[in-house]
Protein backbone atom coordinates (compact mmCIF):
# COMPACT_ATOMS: atom_id res chain seq x y z
CA UNK A 1 0.00 0.00 0.00
CA UNK A 2 1.91 3.53 -1.12
CA UNK A 3 0.96 6.20 1.26
CA UNK A 4 -1.45 7.87 -0.85
CA UNK A 5 -3.51 4.74 -0.42
CA UNK A 6 -3.25 4.45 3.06
CA UNK A 7 -3.99 8.35 3.23
CA UNK A 8 -7.45 7.79 1.04
CA UNK A 9 -8.15 4.55 3.14
CA UNK A 10 -7.72 6.91 6.03
CA UNK A 11 -10.43 9.35 4.36
CA UNK A 12 -12.68 6.91 3.47
CA UNK A 13 -12.33 5.80 7.38
CA UNK A 14 -13.30 9.52 8.40
CA UNK A 15 -15.84 9.76 5.78
CA UNK A 16 -17.59 6.86 7.05
CA UNK A 17 -17.16 7.55 10.24
CA UNK A 18 -19.33 10.70 9.86
CA UNK A 19 -21.51 8.65 7.94
CA UNK A 20 -22.34 6.44 10.99
CA UNK A 21 -25.27 8.44 12.18
CA UNK A 22 -25.72 10.72 15.15
CA UNK A 23 -25.14 9.93 18.73
CA UNK A 24 -27.90 9.12 21.06
CA UNK A 25 -28.34 10.70 24.66
CA UNK A 26 -27.33 7.31 26.13
CA UNK A 27 -24.04 7.93 23.76
CA UNK A 28 -23.30 11.38 25.24
CA UNK A 29 -24.37 9.81 29.07
CA UNK A 30 -21.16 7.52 28.46
CA UNK A 31 -19.17 9.86 26.81
CA UNK A 32 -19.79 12.42 30.24
CA UNK A 33 -19.26 9.86 32.47
CA UNK A 34 -16.18 8.89 31.30
CA UNK A 35 -14.51 12.56 30.88
CA UNK A 36 -16.42 12.76 34.94
CA UNK A 37 -14.55 9.58 36.05
CA UNK A 38 -11.18 10.94 34.24
CA UNK A 39 -11.25 14.20 35.98
CA UNK A 40 -12.45 13.19 39.22
CA UNK A 41 -9.99 10.59 39.62
CA UNK A 42 -7.08 13.22 37.94
CA UNK A 43 -8.69 15.62 41.14
CA UNK A 44 -8.42 12.96 43.95
CA UNK A 45 -5.95 10.42 43.21
CA UNK A 46 -3.41 13.06 41.19
CA UNK A 47 -2.37 15.18 44.13
CA UNK A 48 -1.99 11.86 46.61
CA UNK A 49 0.72 10.38 43.69
CA UNK A 50 2.69 13.28 42.97
CA UNK A 51 1.97 16.77 44.17
CA UNK A 52 4.40 18.10 42.48
CA UNK A 53 3.50 17.04 38.73
CA UNK A 54 -0.22 15.92 39.09
CA UNK A 55 -1.98 19.23 39.64
CA UNK A 56 -5.52 18.77 40.08
CA UNK A 57 -7.87 20.32 37.85
CA UNK A 58 -8.82 22.68 40.39
CA UNK A 59 -5.45 24.22 40.46
CA UNK A 60 -5.07 24.42 37.28
CA UNK A 61 -8.94 25.96 36.64
CA UNK A 62 -7.53 28.70 39.16
CA UNK A 63 -4.18 29.40 37.21
CA UNK A 64 -6.32 29.80 34.07
CA UNK A 65 -8.23 32.98 35.66
CA UNK A 66 -4.28 33.98 37.15
CA UNK A 67 -3.12 34.28 33.71
CA UNK A 68 -6.50 35.85 32.20
CA UNK A 69 -6.27 38.00 34.81
CA UNK A 70 -2.57 39.31 34.46
CA UNK A 71 -3.18 39.22 30.13
CA UNK A 72 -0.88 36.52 29.21
CA UNK A 73 -3.23 34.02 28.00
CA UNK A 74 -4.99 36.32 26.15
CA UNK A 75 -1.71 37.52 24.47
CA UNK A 76 -0.26 34.24 23.72
CA UNK A 77 -3.44 32.58 22.38
CA UNK A 78 -3.38 35.72 20.05
CA UNK A 79 -0.17 35.65 18.88
CA UNK A 80 -0.55 31.20 18.30
CA UNK A 81 -4.10 32.09 16.74
CA UNK A 82 -2.76 34.17 14.00
CA UNK A 83 -0.12 31.98 13.40
CA UNK A 84 -2.41 29.25 12.80
CA UNK A 85 -4.56 30.75 11.09
CA UNK A 86 -2.40 32.15 8.39
CA UNK A 87 -0.44 28.85 8.15
CA UNK A 88 -3.70 26.86 7.45
CA UNK A 89 -5.21 29.41 5.24
CA UNK A 90 -2.14 28.93 2.94
CA UNK A 91 -2.01 25.08 3.47
CA UNK A 92 -6.06 25.46 2.66
CA UNK A 93 -5.34 27.62 -0.86
CA UNK A 94 -2.28 25.56 -1.93
CA UNK A 95 -3.27 22.02 -0.38
CA UNK A 96 -6.82 22.48 -2.49
CA UNK A 97 -5.16 24.07 -5.56
CA UNK A 98 -2.30 21.05 -5.84
CA UNK A 99 -4.32 18.69 -5.07
CA UNK A 100 -7.06 19.34 -7.63
CA UNK A 101 -4.34 20.28 -10.17
CA UNK A 102 -2.42 17.22 -9.35
CA UNK A 103 -5.64 14.86 -9.19
CA UNK A 104 -6.87 15.64 -12.92
CA UNK A 105 -3.73 15.96 -15.00
CA UNK A 106 -1.37 13.13 -14.96
CA UNK A 107 1.48 15.09 -15.81
CA UNK A 108 1.41 17.37 -12.77
CA UNK A 109 0.50 14.65 -10.67
CA UNK A 110 3.81 12.71 -12.05
CA UNK A 111 5.80 15.75 -11.48
CA UNK A 112 4.76 16.62 -7.79
CA UNK A 113 3.91 13.07 -6.91
CA UNK A 114 7.88 11.86 -5.74
CA UNK A 115 8.30 15.25 -3.79
CA UNK A 116 5.04 15.21 -1.98
CA UNK A 117 5.49 11.98 -0.89
CA UNK A 118 9.00 12.31 0.07
CA UNK A 119 7.91 15.38 2.47
CA UNK A 120 4.96 13.60 4.06
CA UNK A 121 7.15 10.78 4.12
CA UNK A 122 9.79 12.75 6.24
CA UNK A 123 8.52 13.78 9.56
CA UNK A 124 7.54 17.35 9.47
CA UNK A 125 9.58 18.22 12.88
CA UNK A 126 12.97 17.45 11.44
CA UNK A 127 12.45 20.01 8.48
CA UNK A 128 11.14 22.70 11.21
CA UNK A 129 15.43 23.57 12.21
CA UNK A 130 15.36 24.16 7.74
CA UNK A 131 12.76 26.51 8.18
CA UNK A 132 14.26 28.49 10.68
CA UNK A 133 17.50 28.86 8.65
CA UNK A 134 15.74 29.45 5.15
CA UNK A 135 13.61 32.67 7.01
CA UNK A 136 17.75 33.48 8.94
CA UNK A 137 17.44 33.56 12.34
CA UNK A 138 17.48 37.33 12.57
CA UNK A 139 14.05 36.96 11.48
CA UNK A 140 12.27 38.06 13.79
CA UNK A 141 8.40 38.05 12.07
CA UNK A 142 5.66 35.20 12.31
CA UNK A 143 6.72 33.93 9.00
CA UNK A 144 8.81 30.82 9.96
CA UNK A 145 6.15 30.01 12.51
CA UNK A 146 3.39 30.49 9.85
CA UNK A 147 5.83 28.46 7.37
CA UNK A 148 5.46 25.61 9.77
CA UNK A 149 2.05 25.40 10.55
CA UNK A 150 1.30 25.37 6.47
CA UNK A 151 4.13 22.69 6.25
CA UNK A 152 2.00 20.56 8.88
CA UNK A 153 -0.74 20.91 7.27
CA UNK A 154 -0.72 21.35 3.62
CA UNK A 155 -0.37 17.28 3.26
CA UNK A 156 -3.59 15.93 4.53
CA UNK A 157 -5.71 18.65 2.20
CA UNK A 158 -3.20 17.87 -0.48
CA UNK A 159 -3.64 14.24 -0.55
CA UNK A 160 -6.94 14.06 0.32
CA UNK A 161 -7.90 16.63 -2.63
CA UNK A 162 -5.87 15.23 -4.80
CA UNK A 163 -7.68 11.38 -4.24
CA UNK A 164 -11.14 13.21 -4.21
CA UNK A 165 -10.84 13.98 -7.64
CA UNK A 166 -9.25 10.83 -8.90
CA UNK A 167 -11.91 8.53 -7.10
CA UNK A 168 -14.38 10.30 -8.46
CA UNK A 169 -16.98 7.17 -9.77
CA UNK A 170 -16.06 6.78 -13.64
CA UNK A 171 -19.76 5.97 -13.77
CA UNK A 172 -20.68 9.76 -13.49
CA UNK A 173 -18.39 10.89 -15.36
CA UNK A 174 -20.31 9.03 -18.08
CA UNK A 175 -23.49 9.96 -16.98
CA UNK A 176 -22.17 13.98 -17.73
CA UNK A 177 -20.63 13.27 -21.05
CA UNK A 178 -23.88 11.37 -21.76
CA UNK A 179 -25.64 14.98 -20.83
CA UNK A 180 -23.44 16.74 -22.97
CA UNK A 181 -21.83 18.47 -20.12
CA UNK A 182 -19.39 21.32 -20.57
CA UNK A 183 -15.86 20.57 -18.82
CA UNK A 184 -16.58 23.60 -16.19
CA UNK A 185 -20.16 21.42 -15.80
CA UNK A 186 -18.55 18.99 -14.84
CA UNK A 187 -16.25 20.40 -12.05
CA UNK A 188 -18.90 22.35 -10.22
CA UNK A 189 -21.97 19.42 -10.93
CA UNK A 190 -19.68 16.08 -10.40
CA UNK A 191 -15.76 16.65 -9.80
CA UNK A 192 -16.00 19.35 -6.81
CA UNK A 193 -18.87 17.89 -5.05
CA UNK A 194 -17.78 14.25 -4.66
CA UNK A 195 -14.11 15.48 -3.60
CA UNK A 196 -15.60 17.48 -1.04
CA UNK A 197 -16.20 14.96 1.60
CA UNK A 198 -12.57 13.56 1.46
CA UNK A 199 -11.13 17.68 1.21
CA UNK A 200 -13.06 17.82 4.51
CA UNK A 201 -11.72 15.29 6.45
CA UNK A 202 -8.02 16.38 5.12
CA UNK A 203 -9.01 19.49 6.48
CA UNK A 204 -9.67 17.51 10.09
CA UNK A 205 -6.67 15.82 9.80
CA UNK A 206 -4.57 19.01 9.09
CA UNK A 207 -6.27 20.68 11.89
CA UNK A 208 -4.11 18.56 14.59
CA UNK A 209 -0.96 18.54 12.29
CA UNK A 210 -1.25 22.29 12.04
CA UNK A 211 -1.05 22.58 15.68
CA UNK A 212 1.38 20.63 16.60
CA UNK A 213 3.23 22.77 14.06
CA UNK A 214 2.21 26.04 15.86
CA UNK A 215 3.52 24.14 18.84
CA UNK A 216 6.71 23.11 17.81
CA UNK A 217 7.40 25.94 15.59
CA UNK A 218 6.76 28.29 18.84
CA UNK A 219 9.30 25.69 21.17
CA UNK A 220 12.30 26.04 18.63
CA UNK A 221 11.63 29.41 17.15
CA UNK A 222 11.52 31.93 18.71
CA UNK A 223 9.63 31.40 21.70
CA UNK A 224 6.55 33.16 21.57
CA UNK A 225 2.29 32.43 22.12
CA UNK A 226 1.39 29.37 24.02
CA UNK A 227 4.46 27.52 23.25
CA UNK A 228 6.43 29.79 24.94
CA UNK A 229 4.21 29.96 28.00
CA UNK A 230 4.26 26.18 28.39
CA UNK A 231 8.03 26.26 28.37
CA UNK A 232 8.09 29.51 30.55
CA UNK A 233 6.03 27.65 33.29
CA UNK A 234 7.72 24.61 33.01
CA UNK A 235 10.84 25.56 33.19
CA UNK A 236 10.13 27.71 37.18
CA UNK A 237 7.81 24.48 37.77
CA UNK A 238 4.16 25.73 37.73
CA UNK A 239 2.63 22.81 36.27
CA UNK A 240 -1.05 24.00 36.86
CA UNK A 241 0.01 27.59 35.26
CA UNK A 242 1.49 25.06 32.50
CA UNK A 243 -1.22 23.11 31.72
CA UNK A 244 -3.47 26.09 30.90
CA UNK A 245 -2.00 26.52 27.40
CA UNK A 246 -1.91 22.82 26.74
CA UNK A 247 -5.78 22.77 27.90
CA UNK A 248 -6.56 26.23 25.06
CA UNK A 249 -4.66 24.63 22.28
CA UNK A 250 -7.13 21.03 22.96
CA UNK A 251 -9.50 23.27 22.90
CA UNK A 252 -8.67 24.56 19.81
CA UNK A 253 -8.31 21.49 18.36
CA UNK A 254 -11.94 19.82 19.43
CA UNK A 255 -13.50 23.71 18.33
CA UNK A 256 -11.86 23.58 15.21
CA UNK A 257 -12.92 20.58 14.19
CA UNK A 258 -16.78 20.26 15.44
CA UNK A 259 -16.59 23.65 13.52
CA UNK A 260 -15.51 21.76 10.12
CA UNK A 261 -18.00 18.97 11.07
CA UNK A 262 -20.27 21.08 11.21
CA UNK A 263 -19.27 22.77 7.64
CA UNK A 264 -19.20 19.12 6.14
CA UNK A 265 -23.21 18.87 7.20
CA UNK A 266 -24.01 22.60 5.61
CA UNK A 267 -21.94 21.42 2.50
CA UNK A 268 -22.45 17.91 2.22
CA UNK A 269 -25.94 16.88 3.30
CA UNK A 270 -26.03 13.64 1.34
CA UNK A 271 -24.12 12.32 3.68
CA UNK A 272 -26.30 12.77 6.77
CA UNK A 273 -26.90 8.91 6.44
CA UNK A 274 -29.62 7.99 9.26
CA UNK A 275 -28.85 4.84 10.91
CA UNK B 1 -44.64 0.68 -47.06
CA UNK B 2 -41.07 2.61 -46.36
CA UNK B 3 -39.68 2.74 -43.27
CA UNK B 4 -37.67 5.40 -41.83
CA UNK B 5 -34.16 4.27 -40.48
CA UNK B 6 -33.50 5.95 -37.19
CA UNK B 7 -29.84 4.10 -35.88
CA UNK B 8 -27.85 1.96 -38.24
CA UNK B 9 -25.18 -0.02 -37.21
CA UNK B 10 -23.33 -0.49 -39.97
CA UNK B 11 -20.31 -3.20 -40.11
CA UNK B 12 -19.54 -2.10 -36.55
CA UNK B 13 -16.39 -3.39 -34.66
CA UNK B 14 -14.99 -2.71 -31.24
CA UNK B 15 -12.28 -3.83 -29.36
CA UNK B 16 -10.85 -3.37 -25.77
CA UNK B 17 -7.44 -4.45 -24.10
CA UNK B 18 -4.91 -3.08 -27.11
CA UNK B 19 -7.37 -5.29 -29.84
CA UNK B 20 -7.17 -8.68 -27.69
CA UNK B 21 -10.58 -8.48 -26.82
CA UNK B 22 -13.19 -8.22 -29.71
CA UNK B 23 -16.26 -7.21 -27.88
CA UNK B 24 -18.28 -7.11 -31.88
CA UNK B 25 -17.16 -7.49 -35.16
CA UNK B 26 -19.15 -6.51 -38.25
CA UNK B 27 -22.37 -6.04 -36.16
CA UNK B 28 -25.59 -5.09 -38.61
CA UNK B 29 -28.56 -3.38 -37.25
CA UNK B 30 -30.98 -1.04 -37.63
CA UNK B 31 -33.66 0.66 -35.39
CA UNK B 32 -36.95 1.72 -36.91
CA UNK B 33 -38.01 5.03 -36.29
CA UNK B 34 -40.68 4.99 -33.20
CA UNK B 35 -39.80 1.35 -32.77
CA UNK B 36 -38.71 -0.22 -29.49
CA UNK B 37 -35.96 -2.49 -30.09
CA UNK B 38 -34.95 -4.80 -27.14
CA UNK B 39 -31.40 -6.30 -26.87
CA UNK B 40 -31.39 -9.79 -25.52
CA UNK B 41 -27.64 -11.05 -25.22
CA UNK B 42 -25.79 -13.08 -22.00
CA UNK B 43 -24.02 -11.70 -19.68
CA UNK B 44 -20.56 -9.91 -20.58
CA UNK B 45 -21.68 -10.18 -24.78
CA UNK B 46 -21.59 -6.49 -25.15
CA UNK B 47 -24.75 -4.93 -25.02
CA UNK B 48 -23.48 -1.91 -23.04
CA UNK B 49 -20.87 -1.59 -25.01
CA UNK B 50 -23.09 -1.63 -28.39
CA UNK B 51 -25.50 0.98 -26.74
CA UNK B 52 -22.18 3.25 -25.36
CA UNK B 53 -21.22 2.98 -28.85
CA UNK B 54 -24.82 3.81 -30.26
CA UNK B 55 -24.75 7.31 -28.13
CA UNK B 56 -20.89 8.37 -29.24
CA UNK B 57 -19.93 7.74 -25.47
CA UNK B 58 -16.95 5.45 -27.13
CA UNK B 59 -15.85 4.80 -30.27
CA UNK B 60 -15.54 1.99 -32.66
CA UNK B 61 -12.29 0.48 -34.11
CA UNK B 62 -14.31 0.08 -37.66
CA UNK B 63 -17.91 0.49 -39.45
CA UNK B 64 -20.27 3.14 -38.27
CA UNK B 65 -22.90 3.84 -36.39
CA UNK B 66 -25.41 6.83 -37.92
CA UNK B 67 -28.60 8.28 -36.29
CA UNK B 68 -30.65 10.20 -38.96
CA UNK B 69 -28.02 9.37 -41.49
CA UNK B 70 -24.92 11.10 -39.84
CA UNK B 71 -21.71 9.50 -37.80
CA UNK B 72 -22.14 9.32 -34.24
CA UNK B 73 -19.22 10.90 -32.72
CA UNK B 74 -20.67 12.32 -29.40
CA UNK B 75 -23.60 11.94 -27.45
CA UNK B 76 -26.94 14.43 -28.61
CA UNK B 77 -29.35 16.39 -27.07
CA UNK B 78 -32.13 14.26 -28.76
CA UNK B 79 -30.54 11.00 -27.75
CA UNK B 80 -31.25 10.06 -23.93
CA UNK B 81 -29.56 7.64 -22.01
CA UNK B 82 -31.55 5.53 -19.03
CA UNK B 83 -28.59 3.39 -16.92
CA UNK B 84 -28.02 0.40 -15.05
CA UNK B 85 -26.51 1.44 -12.48
CA UNK B 86 -29.07 4.62 -12.54
CA UNK B 87 -26.25 7.05 -12.46
CA UNK B 88 -27.56 9.67 -9.86
CA UNK B 89 -25.36 12.50 -8.81
CA UNK B 90 -25.93 11.62 -5.14
CA UNK B 91 -24.85 15.25 -3.88
CA UNK B 92 -28.52 16.52 -6.12
CA UNK B 93 -31.95 16.25 -4.74
CA UNK B 94 -34.48 14.27 -7.58
CA UNK B 95 -36.04 17.87 -8.82
CA UNK B 96 -31.95 18.60 -9.73
CA UNK B 97 -31.63 15.18 -11.02
CA UNK B 98 -34.42 15.41 -13.04
CA UNK B 99 -33.43 18.80 -14.43
CA UNK B 100 -29.60 17.69 -14.59
CA UNK B 101 -29.79 17.16 -18.37
CA UNK B 102 -32.33 20.37 -19.38
CA UNK B 103 -29.86 22.51 -16.83
CA UNK B 104 -26.77 21.52 -19.25
CA UNK B 105 -28.81 22.02 -22.17
CA UNK B 106 -29.37 25.62 -21.04
CA UNK B 107 -33.15 25.43 -21.01
CA UNK B 108 -34.78 28.87 -19.43
CA UNK B 109 -35.86 28.12 -15.69
CA UNK B 110 -39.85 28.54 -16.62
CA UNK B 111 -39.47 25.39 -18.74
CA UNK B 112 -37.21 23.91 -16.56
CA UNK B 113 -39.19 23.78 -13.67
CA UNK B 114 -42.17 22.93 -15.57
CA UNK B 115 -40.68 20.03 -17.34
CA UNK B 116 -38.58 18.69 -14.28
CA UNK B 117 -42.54 18.94 -12.40
CA UNK B 118 -44.25 17.16 -15.15
CA UNK B 119 -41.56 14.68 -15.61
CA UNK B 120 -41.51 14.35 -12.06
CA UNK B 121 -45.20 13.62 -12.05
CA UNK B 122 -45.20 11.28 -14.27
CA UNK B 123 -42.81 8.71 -13.05
CA UNK B 124 -44.95 8.97 -9.92
CA UNK B 125 -42.44 10.96 -7.59
CA UNK B 126 -44.55 13.91 -6.45
CA UNK B 127 -43.90 14.85 -3.16
CA UNK B 128 -40.08 13.25 -3.33
CA UNK B 129 -38.48 16.27 -5.13
CA UNK B 130 -36.46 17.27 -2.32
CA UNK B 131 -35.12 13.92 -1.04
CA UNK B 132 -31.37 12.77 -1.95
CA UNK B 133 -31.11 9.46 -4.02
CA UNK B 134 -29.97 7.64 -0.73
CA UNK B 135 -33.21 8.38 0.68
CA UNK B 136 -34.82 6.23 -2.02
CA UNK B 137 -35.26 2.69 -2.87
CA UNK B 138 -33.74 1.21 -5.96
CA UNK B 139 -36.92 1.53 -7.79
CA UNK B 140 -37.15 5.05 -6.64
CA UNK B 141 -34.10 6.01 -7.85
CA UNK B 142 -34.36 4.39 -11.13
CA UNK B 143 -37.54 6.97 -11.84
CA UNK B 144 -35.53 9.57 -11.36
CA UNK B 145 -33.13 7.82 -13.89
CA UNK B 146 -36.31 7.88 -15.94
CA UNK B 147 -37.88 11.28 -15.44
CA UNK B 148 -34.09 12.83 -16.15
CA UNK B 149 -33.91 11.03 -19.84
CA UNK B 150 -37.79 11.54 -20.24
CA UNK B 151 -37.51 15.49 -19.75
CA UNK B 152 -34.89 15.56 -22.34
CA UNK B 153 -37.88 14.86 -24.21
CA UNK B 154 -35.59 12.87 -26.91
CA UNK B 155 -36.35 11.55 -29.96
CA UNK B 156 -33.66 8.32 -29.01
CA UNK B 157 -33.92 6.88 -25.86
CA UNK B 158 -31.26 4.37 -25.03
CA UNK B 159 -32.18 1.96 -22.09
CA UNK B 160 -29.04 0.03 -20.52
CA UNK B 161 -31.01 -2.90 -18.44
CA UNK B 162 -33.02 -0.21 -16.81
CA UNK B 163 -34.53 -2.39 -14.44
CA UNK B 164 -31.76 -5.16 -13.93
CA UNK B 165 -31.07 -4.75 -10.70
CA UNK B 166 -34.77 -4.27 -8.99
CA UNK B 167 -36.77 -6.73 -7.28
CA UNK B 168 -38.92 -8.79 -9.65
CA UNK B 169 -42.15 -6.74 -8.08
CA UNK B 170 -40.35 -3.38 -8.36
CA UNK B 171 -39.50 -4.77 -11.97
CA UNK B 172 -43.06 -5.62 -12.86
CA UNK B 173 -44.43 -2.06 -12.01
CA UNK B 174 -41.74 -0.05 -13.50
CA UNK B 175 -41.92 -2.10 -17.25
CA UNK B 176 -45.79 -1.72 -16.92
CA UNK B 177 -45.22 2.12 -16.29
CA UNK B 178 -42.38 2.32 -19.26
CA UNK B 179 -45.25 0.62 -21.34
CA UNK B 180 -47.85 3.57 -20.08
CA UNK B 181 -45.08 5.83 -21.11
CA UNK B 182 -44.25 4.08 -24.55
CA UNK B 183 -47.46 4.04 -26.10
CA UNK B 184 -48.95 6.95 -24.99
CA UNK B 185 -46.02 8.90 -26.96
CA UNK B 186 -43.80 6.22 -28.91
CA UNK B 187 -40.61 7.13 -29.62
CA UNK B 188 -37.70 5.10 -30.86
CA UNK B 189 -36.06 3.30 -28.23
CA UNK B 190 -32.82 0.17 -27.76
CA UNK B 191 -34.01 -1.55 -24.53
CA UNK B 192 -31.42 -3.80 -23.30
CA UNK B 193 -32.42 -6.44 -21.50
CA UNK B 194 -31.22 -10.27 -20.48
CA UNK B 195 -34.85 -11.40 -19.52
CA UNK B 196 -36.55 -12.75 -22.12
CA UNK B 197 -39.79 -11.93 -20.70
CA UNK B 198 -39.32 -8.26 -20.75
CA UNK B 199 -37.90 -7.97 -23.65
CA UNK B 200 -41.02 -9.59 -25.09
CA UNK B 201 -43.04 -7.18 -23.11
CA UNK B 202 -41.27 -4.16 -24.15
CA UNK B 203 -40.24 -5.02 -27.42
CA UNK B 204 -42.16 -4.69 -30.88
CA UNK B 205 -38.40 -6.53 -32.34
CA UNK B 206 -36.00 -8.55 -30.18
CA UNK B 207 -32.17 -8.76 -31.30
CA UNK B 208 -30.84 -11.79 -29.91
CA UNK B 209 -26.90 -11.64 -29.79
CA UNK B 210 -24.56 -14.53 -29.62
CA UNK B 211 -21.85 -14.41 -26.73
CA UNK B 212 -19.05 -12.47 -27.67
CA UNK B 213 -17.75 -11.45 -29.93
CA UNK B 214 -21.41 -10.50 -30.29
CA UNK B 215 -23.13 -11.28 -33.83
CA UNK B 216 -26.95 -10.76 -34.62
CA UNK B 217 -28.29 -14.22 -34.19
CA UNK B 218 -31.73 -13.83 -35.13
CA UNK B 219 -34.12 -10.46 -35.02
CA UNK B 220 -37.47 -11.65 -33.80
CA UNK B 221 -41.01 -9.32 -34.41
CA UNK B 222 -43.08 -9.64 -31.19
CA UNK B 223 -46.69 -9.73 -32.71
CA UNK B 224 -48.60 -8.72 -29.73
CA UNK B 225 -50.77 -5.84 -29.81
CA UNK B 226 -50.46 -2.03 -28.17
CA UNK B 227 -51.47 -1.32 -25.71
CA UNK B 228 -49.69 -4.18 -23.86
CA UNK B 229 -49.48 -4.24 -20.08
CA UNK B 230 -47.24 -7.42 -18.63
CA UNK B 231 -50.45 -9.27 -17.48
CA UNK B 232 -51.57 -8.98 -21.11
CA UNK B 233 -48.13 -9.90 -22.62
CA UNK B 234 -47.87 -13.14 -20.43
CA UNK B 235 -51.74 -14.05 -20.78
CA UNK B 236 -51.00 -13.88 -24.72
CA UNK B 237 -51.08 -16.92 -26.70
CA UNK B 238 -48.07 -15.93 -29.10
CA UNK B 239 -45.93 -15.25 -25.52
CA UNK B 240 -45.02 -18.51 -24.56
CA UNK B 241 -43.58 -19.52 -28.48
CA UNK B 242 -41.61 -16.50 -28.73
CA UNK B 243 -40.13 -17.18 -24.65
CA UNK B 244 -39.23 -21.20 -26.12
CA UNK B 245 -37.65 -19.68 -29.16
CA UNK B 246 -35.94 -16.91 -27.61
CA UNK B 247 -34.49 -19.41 -24.86
CA UNK B 248 -33.61 -22.08 -27.35
CA UNK B 249 -31.56 -19.58 -29.32
CA UNK B 250 -29.90 -18.29 -25.74
CA UNK B 251 -29.29 -22.34 -24.84
CA UNK B 252 -28.23 -23.31 -28.63
CA UNK B 253 -25.18 -20.51 -28.32
CA UNK B 254 -23.90 -22.44 -25.07
CA UNK B 255 -23.86 -25.72 -26.27
CA UNK B 256 -22.64 -25.04 -29.52
N1 LIG C 1 -13.70 -0.02 -20.77
C1 LIG C 1 -13.43 -1.31 -21.03
N2 LIG C 1 -12.15 -1.73 -21.15
C2 LIG C 1 -11.86 -3.02 -21.41
N3 LIG C 1 -12.78 -3.97 -21.58
C3 LIG C 1 -14.07 -3.63 -21.48
C4 LIG C 1 -14.48 -2.28 -21.21
N4 LIG C 1 -15.83 -2.22 -21.17
C5 LIG C 1 -16.24 -3.49 -21.41
N5 LIG C 1 -15.21 -4.31 -21.59
C6 LIG C 1 -15.30 -5.75 -21.92
O1 LIG C 1 -16.16 -5.89 -23.02
C7 LIG C 1 -17.02 -7.00 -22.85
C8 LIG C 1 -18.46 -6.57 -22.97
O2 LIG C 1 -18.81 -5.74 -21.88
P1 LIG C 1 -20.26 -5.09 -21.74
O3 LIG C 1 -20.29 -4.36 -20.45
O4 LIG C 1 -20.56 -4.34 -22.97
O5 LIG C 1 -21.17 -6.39 -21.67
P2 LIG C 1 -22.72 -6.51 -21.31
O6 LIG C 1 -23.32 -7.37 -22.34
O7 LIG C 1 -23.32 -5.17 -21.12
O8 LIG C 1 -22.67 -7.30 -19.96
P3 LIG C 1 -23.75 -7.32 -18.77
O9 LIG C 1 -24.84 -8.22 -19.21
O10 LIG C 1 -22.97 -7.93 -17.64
O11 LIG C 1 -24.19 -5.93 -18.51
C9 LIG C 1 -16.70 -7.60 -21.49
O12 LIG C 1 -15.87 -8.72 -21.70
C10 LIG C 1 -15.93 -6.53 -20.80
O13 LIG C 1 -14.97 -7.09 -19.95
MG1 LIG D 1 -24.21 -4.18 -19.42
Amino acid sequence: MTIREAQATAASAVVARRRAGRLHLSDWAVRLGSVALVLGLWEFAGPRLNPLILRPPSAIFRAFFELVGTGELQEAFGQSLREFAAGMAIALVAGILIGVASGRNRFIYNAIDPIVGALYSTPSVALVPLISVAFGRAAMGDEPRIATVALFAIFPILINTQQGVRNVDQSLLEVARAFSSSERRLWTDVILPSATPFVLAGVRLAIGRGLIGMIVAEFLIGLVGLGYLIIAYENVFRIDRMFVPVVVVSAMGILLMSFVQWIEGRVAPWLRREQ
Amino acid sequence: MSVIVRIAVEHATKRYSAGSVTVFEGLELAVRDREAVCILGPSGCGKTTLLRCMHGLVGLDAGRIAIDGSSVTSPRRNVAMVFQHFGLMPWMRVRENVGYGLALAGTPRATLDERVSRYTDMVGLNGFERAYPYQLSGGMQQRVGLARALSMEPEILLMDEPFGSLDAQTREILQDELLHIYQGHPRTMVFITHSIEEAIAIGDRIVVLSARPARVREIMTVDIPRPRTVASVVAHPRFVELRDHCWRLLRERAVA
